[in-house]
């Protein structure tokens, strides 16, 4: 026994935050290829590129998190599955992150070819690394590849819930911690996860597309679509939560310890404020917000809208993952916490994780042809420009402006 | 004139005393720091040299003296080195071991069932088994394996016959004090040792749960999956830690540190396999209860007088803890007692 005290810190809590972007914003991908929702398929490419910079870094939360990081190897040789939750990690992160390597490598192979013949210089070079050297542009290569990208995605879209089933895993289990000893705990995260994934979504794309895109312009009815799934998502999440603070009124009459737990965190308590305005509050202004047509067509107020929901997710693993923790076992009183600013489990190493995402989304973001728009252009031009010669480029540019 | 002779001279004799002192000190200074240097040239690689030939000695050393146990700053732990064979300090007998499925324990029919009884009747909240413990395992500072936990139950009342006089009126206290000396359970059904994902942590055939601090992550799952707080990270080889039933003495035939030190004999430890043993003598002649039996964990650690868990609920009607330096004063409960002032 030490002091009681709070061991899983931020890091746990960016973790599963980190994970339900990846879910999320997997299953937003997969909307054209698996659903038919032929209208999001501008977001098809680019949300493969937001799924693959997250889940480089999903274990990098509880690697920073626990002691000895550099032993991470005995998670391959001596993982203990499938008792430990933990151990699954494992298995699921790696089949992950193979698909998700897997999905980009069929849904860029084609473009990246044709950019690789037209682009000179190691630009061009590198195109045609990205493509392992293989050229076939036949009606069937693509075909096919198609048809293998959607099974990919089908996959996906199978360990995306598993991913973040089993998250909830990892709390649920735990039963010495009454306020997660739960049985919500796996459909509220897998909720939840799929809302985060959205919401981030519809924040990339308003941005990406507003700023970065070749046409450099928002296609409003995309958004008002991914707002309007958003809804039925949010409305669920909400269903959840609202069920799980029902529940822990029977429970009081079964479980002291889960009653008192949320009564002396949640209800008066350190974690108050975060509960019902950080997680329940900004859920609910999220829905309001997304209700109105107005907001749901403009892309900076259905960010917003977005922005308020990622804060509420943020602030529901903050309040799973710390407030659960506050719950002494065998002490009295509540246990004292408050995040470092610097060091271990400090938001400076949350800080700098989010910051190496957005590093390698943009490195991703210059690399791949996500626009297609820009890459159809790219590819016309290049085929005048060996037609017409030097002349042409300068009325392109022209025309271009 | 002869006066201020004097005084020139003085001057020139502390000048030139102040000189001598700085060259002396400047001599002085390079002498030590080059016997320091050369110490550290010479000493250095004979120091290694020793280390590597002397560890046959060291291991069979029996007064002590030889040991060289570096301490938790090694987080290394070199097998090279005999007192950190972990392999020989966990399980010298290559008992099997478990990291799930413990009922199978049952059908190897182990040797030994080693458990504790805890007679609450005979504790006298002394410590002792504290302080033995943190001396026998090094525990770090602010760090327990085992902890005696004391409660207060009860009320002072005002009546015509109390023993208490005062001013004020008479008064009867009413009170009981409680010392439950808490340590790991050694549960049949660890849930601590499920969870963990790198199979850093087992039940071994005999009982005693222990960590192999070689293969441990301090992912810190155990630590939360434990509910009797027995696990902790150990701040110095930052991987998890908790009590081993002294399984380095036991395996020798020794008793437990805490075991050793109990002044009122309120710690009894021994085999359930034996049915002479004194632990299976009391466990058949008295009542015994265990900690938080609701979590299904089976612990193996028995109390004899144990009334129910002591309350953490904030009740003024049931038992509560009195602050002892073994109790969590990282909590709200503390701040009130001690008044926030104080805390900072």
């Amino acid at each position: 026994m030490g002091l009681e005290q709070v061991y899983w810190t931020l890091p746990i809590v960016a973790y599963p935050f980190i994970s339900g972007l990846i879910a999320g914003s997997f299953i937003v991908g997969s909307l054209s290829k698996i659903f038919g929702q032929k209208q999001y398929e501008p977001l098809a490419k680019l949300s493969l590129l937001v799924t693959l910079a997250f889940i480089l870094f999903a274990p990098v939360g509880p690697l920073a998190d626990s002691r000895q990081p550099s032993r991470w190897w005995e998670l391959y040789t001596r993982a203990h599955i499938p008792e430990a939750p933990m151990g699954l990690f494992t298995i699921i992160w790696t089949t992950y992150v193979i698909v998700v390597i897997a999905e980009i490598y069929l849904a860029f192979r084609a473009p990246l070819h044709q950019l690789s013949e037209v682009t000179p210089g190691w630009k061009g070079r590198l195109y045609h690394w990205l493509t392992l050297g293989s050229t076939g542009m036949s009606e069937m290569r693509l075909r096919r590849e198609h048809k293998w990208l959607v099974i990919l995605a089908g996959f996906g879209i199978f360990l995306a819930f598993s991913f973040h089933g089993y998250i909830g895993f990892i709390f649920g289990a735990i039963k010495a911690r009454p306020l997660w000893h739960n049985a919500l705990m796996m459909p509220m995260f897998i909720t939840s996860a799929i809302l985060s994934g959205i919401a981030l979504m519809i924040i990339v794309y308003s941005i990406v597309f507003r700023y970065f895109s070749f046409h450099r312009k928002v296609d409003s009815a995309l958004v008002d679509g991914l707002m309007k799934i958003m809804i039925w998502v949010l409305l669920v999440d909400l269903f959840l939560d609202v069920v799980d603070i029902l529940n822990s009124a029977p429970v009081a009459y079964t479980d002291q310890a889960t009653a008192s737990g949320f009564a002396e965190i949640f209800l008066h308590g350190p974690l108050t404020g975060a509960y019902w305005i950080g997680q329940l509050g900004l859920l609910v202004v999220a829905l309001t917000l997304a209700l109105f047509r107005g907001i749901r067509t403009s892309p900076l107020w259905a960010s917003v809208a977005s922005f308020a929901a990622l804060i509420s997710i943020w602030f529901m693993r903050y309040n799973t993952v710390i407030g659960g923790q506050l719950q002494p076992k065998v002490s009295q009183g509540v246990v004292l916490y408050s995040p470092a600013l610097f060091g271990r489990g400090s938001m400076q190493i949350v800080f700098g994780l989010f910051m190496f995402i957005l590093f390698v989304f943009s490195l991703l973001l210059m690399v791949f042809p996500w626009d297609d728009e820009a890459t159809k252009h790219r590819l016309f031009h290049s085929t005048q420009l060996t037609n017409h010669g030097e002349q042409n480029r300068s009325t392109n540019k022209m025309l271009e402006h | 004139m002869a006066e201020d002779d004097v005084h020139v001279e003085q001057n020139n004799a502390r000048q030139m005393g102040n000189q001598e002192s700085r060259r002396e000190f400047l001599k002085q200074a390079l002498k030590v720091g080059g016997v320091v240097g050369i110490a550290t040239v010479i000493g250095g690689p004979v120091g290694a040299v020793k280390a590597l030939a002397s560890t046959e000695t060291k291991q069979n050393a029996t007064d002590g003296s030889a040991i060289n146990w570096e301490g938790w700053e090694d987080p290394q732990l070199n097998v090279n080195d005999g007192w950190n064979n972990w392999d020989k300090i966990l399980n010298p007998d290559n008992l099997p071991i478990y990291h799930d499925h413990f009922d199978e324990i049952k059908k190897v029919k182990p040797k030994h069932h080693w458990v504790m009884v805890i007679d609450l009747r005979k504790c006298v909240g002394c410590q002792s088994c504290t302080v033995a413990c943190k001396s026998e395992n090094n525990i770090p500072i602010g760090y327990y394996r085992t902890w005696v936990d004391v409660a207060e139950i009860g009320s002072t009342l005002q009546t015509s016959l109390g023993n208490t006089v005062t001013a004020n009126g008479t008064y009867e206290q009413q009170i009981k004090i409680r010392n439950i000396p808490k340590l790991c359970n050694h549960c049949d059904n660890p849930p601590c040792v499920t969870v963990c994902p790198v199979k850093a942590t087992f039940k071994r055939a005999d009982g005693p749960v222990l960590v192999d601090p070689r293969l441990c992550i301090g992912c810190g799952t155990c630590v939360n999956a434990c509910p009797y707080d027995a696990r902790y990270i150990n701040p110095i080889s930052h991987t998890a830690d908790k009590c081993t039933l002294c399984v380095e003495r036991i395996d020798e035939g020794l008793l437990p540190a805490c075991v050793t030190t109990c002044v009122g004999r309120a710690r009894i430890f021994g085999d359930l396999n034996d049915p002479t043993s004194e632990v299976s003598k009391l466990l058949a002649s008295n009542p015994v209860q265990v900690r938080k039996p609701e979590m299904g964990t089976d612990p193996q650690v028995f109390y004899i007088g144990l009334n129910g868990e002591i309350s953490t609920e904030n009740d003024p009607e049931a038992e509560n803890l009195i602050y002892t330096y073994t109790m969590n004063t990282n909590s709200t409960a503390y701040q009130q007692l001690a008044g926030k002032s104080l805390l900072k």
